[in-house]
């Protein structure tokens, strides 16, 4: 019986082990891609095969090209500055986090000036698109998104 | 269940020791071979019938007449049988020194040499059943020790005769191996 | 029926233990008169029950129980209560081999649904006024466009260059 009952609760444990960890974190990763798009070609970056059809569906672009792809790790409340391309540069503060959501202030910068000011909120499987700064003869597409 | 029965029965839940003697008087040989078939031991198989009785007189306000009133001794007889081998981590408490006296002072036709091999054999046919699952066990001696039939083993067991079936043959099969070159023919070595 | 070993094989733990029909007696009987390996096999399965029942009846031969009943009495006299699961058990009426297959399984499943069902449970549902991605946005140099899409899950702030002449709003 007691055998019996010690591997219950080892069960127990092991099958609610992954709850309480997701519970305990709660933390939304952020993660930061830097997309150049254009008429130029017909080729889709295989590393934005995921996106794809949110791309084509919003935008009238033939080729998208990933620049940068990284997760970043936001300190709540400090700015994190990104170079994001000739001169474009992304500010972004997480300003609040909450159990799978996260807010952040964004702040597009070129040659150190502002051009855009926006506060977004993420959860898994949001994603914002700023876009317009021209590249070549395409444009800059910062996705920014959220996962647990 | 017979009218005599049920109301024994009755009686005893009401608290009336007399109706539980008469209880005790007509199981006790069926509880006991059904605890000396598991475990083998005259003393322990003697504390499996006090415990039997204790926990049936105690709970007998629980039996509601659903099976009839054997069906559940044997199955609570069992129950206890399988449950005090689980917790018994130890071997038998007598030496064989002391099991054979009590042979002897028992049996005064009993040859030295025929109560060892007695006691070896036990402790073998002991160790054999221990090997068995518990519903193969139970099956076992339902049927080898207490000749239960078919029909009356899957009332007690809970199951349907195909499995009572199916339990004996494993059980039987196990045995066989396990005691091969030990088993007695006809009760004598 | 097979008048062959194999078939009678399986008739023949029925017929040991006489739960044979009037039939199927015959058929293994007739069987066994031809059949050595069968006997032998018959034979075997006495020789287990005897070493299995002999003790048995010897045992219960030599016991007395009046003292056995004494302690029962005493036992029984102190009003005890039985244990919870005692009264459990006993009202269940379960037998050893459905109690154990039963409850492990079944608190087994009880725990998957549990821990499958939590997050569905507990998961937060984003009221209306949280649905939008975007709080707000400002650009004191370009044209913003703000689009979201239909399925609320991204959210395009595009930058349009200003033509000369063009001021913020």
């Amino acid at each position: 019986m007691g055998k019996r009952f010690h591997f219950v609760i080892v069960v127990f444990v092991l099958l609610l082990a992954p709850l309480f960890v997701s519970t305990a974190l709660g933390q939304v990763q952020t993660r930061l891609r830097i997309i150049e798009a254009s008429n130029v070609g017909s080729s889709i970056d295989p590393a934005l095969r995921d996106v794809h059809d949110q791309l084509g569906s919003l935008f009238n672009f033939t080729s998208y090209r990933l620049l940068r792809d990284e997760s970043l790790s936001l300190t709540p409340n400090r700015p994190s500055e990104i170079n994001a391309h000739q001169g474009v540069s992304l500010e972004i503060t997480l300003t609040k986090q909450q159990k799978n959501k996260a807010e952040y202030q964004i702040r597009i910068l070129r040659q150190g000036s502002e051009i855009l000011n926006t506060k977004v909120r993420l959860s898994p499987g949001r994603t914002v698109l700023i876009g317009g700064p021209k590249h070549g003869q395409g444009s800059i597409i910062l996705a920014i998104s959220a996962r647990s | 269940m017979g009218l005599e029965e049920a109301d024994l029965i009755s009686r005893c839940q009401n608290g009336d020791q007399a109706a539980m003697k008469e209880i005790f008087d007509e199981y006790r040989d069926k509880v006991y071979r059904i605890a000396y078939g598991v475990v083998r031991h005259r003393e322990e198989a003697m504390d499996i019938v006090q415990e039997v009785f204790v926990k049936l007189f105690r709970t007998m306000g629980n039996f509601k007449g659903k099976s009839s009133f054997y069906t559940y001794v044997y199955r609570t007889a069992m129950n206890t049988a399988i449950d005090h081998v689980r917790k018994l981590k130890k071997s038998t408490s007598l030496s064989f020194e002391d099991e054979a006296e009590r042979y002897l002072s028992d049996g005064p036709e009993k040859r030295p040499d025929q109560v060892a091999m007695d006691k070896e054999l036990e402790e073998k046919v002991k160790g054999a059943l221990a090997q068995l699952p518990d519903d193969q066990r139970a099956a076992i001696i339902f049927r080898e020790v207490e000749g239960l039939s078919y029909q009356e083993m899957a009332k007690a067991m809970g199951c349907s005769m195909g499995t009572v079936m199916s339990r004996l043959h494993y059980g039987r099969k196990k045995l066989q191996q396990l005691l091969r070159g030990y088993v007695k023919e006809g009760g004598k070595t | 029926m097979k008048d062959s070993c194999s078939s009678i094989s399986k008739l023949l733990e029925k017929y040991f233990d006489r739960e044979t029909t009037a039939d199927e007696g015959i058929l293994v009987q007739d069987h066994l008169q031809q059949c050595a390996a069968c006997q032998a096999q018959l034979k075997s399965m006495e020789e287990l029950r005897a070493t299995l029942r002999a003790p048995v009846d010897e045992a219960v031969q030599k016991e007395t129980f009046a003292w056995v009943w004494q302690k029962i009495e005493r036992e029984i006299q102190t009003r005890e209560k039985p244990s919870w699961r005692e009264s459990v058990r006993a009202w269940f009426g379960l037998s050893f081999p459905f109690r154990r297959r039963v409850w492990i399984p079944a608190v087994a499943a009880a725990l998957l649904i549990i821990a499958i069902g939590s997050p569905l449970l507990f998961k937060e549902t984003p009221s209306k006024t949280e649905l939008s991605i975007v709080e707000y946005v400002q650009s004191d140099t370009n044209n913003v466009m703000l689009f979201e899409s239909e399925r609320e899950d991204v959210a395009i702030i595009w930058l349009f260059e200003r033509t000369e002449g063009e001021s913020s709003t």
